[in-house]
């Protein structure tokens, strides 16, 4: 399946939501991260943006990260996965 | 490319990027934009209360706030989901005014969030004989209902 963002990435598809949306919330897209590790079985994504971007993608009171975590949860559960997104600033 | 157009196609990447199958179409309404998105897949998005659905209109609506404007307003549904979750809450409006006026005492609905206070704000507005307004300082606050003097 092509990446529908271009993105060429083609491999994780609840990192694939993360960085989807990511990029559409900052001024600086291009600097948008992600890694995926591995925590007991847990996977764990780290989210990086540019310095002046974090606050976009946590948003007022952090609905907007809440919104990003719900949408995650969402795709986690769809495929049967334990997801924790970490938000690094 | 219009802002509808390039909404529509950030909605399709975040869908398809959920593996869920929906087909996005674009409506427009007197009361702005509407994008429903169909197919059997869309219970992801409407389980829990619509929480997904809720998650990715107030994504939408933040990143795409500036383009919009504040005059701008963009709906997400699935599956009607919405429209019928806003007959809902216009019909409930309609009966919480009718015991604001048979009983004189204002009365209380909610919490709800934004989106469902506007949509009882102007329900209410539409009878000139009683009026709505929000209390509280939190995101979701108390709708009272009672009848004009």
């Amino acid at each position: 399946m092509a990446a529908p963002d271009g993105s060429g990435n083609t491999g994780n598809p609840i990192k694939e939501v993360v960085e989807v949306i990511a990029r559409a919330l900052v001024d600086h897209p291009e600097s948008v991260r992600v890694t995926e590790t591995d925590r007991r079985g847990t996977m764990v994504l780290s989210l990086t943006t540019a310095p002046g971007d974090m606050g976009k993608i946590i948003g007022r009171q952090g609905r907007t990260a809440a919104a990003l975590r719900t949408l995650v949860a969402l795709t986690a559960e769809k495929y049967g996965k334990r997801v924790q997104l970490d938000i690094r600033d | 490319m219009s802002l509808t157009t390039q909404i529509t196609g950030f909605v399709q990447n975040v869908v398809n990027a959920m593996g869920i199958a929906l087909t996005v179409n674009v409506e427009e309404t007197s009361d702005g934009t509407r994008i429903n998105l169909e197919g059997e897949e869309g219970g992801v998005l409407v389980r829990r209360g619509g929480e997904g659905l809720q998650a990715l209109q107030h994504i939408v609506a933040t990143a795409f706030r500036k383009q919009l404007g504040d005059d701008n307003r963009i709906v997400i549904d699935c599956n009607g989901f919405r429209k019928d979750k806003d007959a809902e809450l216009r019909q409930m409006a309609g009966f919480i005014a009718e015991k604001a006026r048979s009983s004189g005492i204002p009365q209380e609905m909610g919490p709800l969030n934004p989106y469902e206070r506007r949509i009882v704000h102007l329900a209410i507005a539409e009878d000139p004989s009683v009026t709505s307004e929000s209390i509280g300082d939190a995101f979701m606050k108390t709708v009272i209902i009672s009848t004009k003097k």
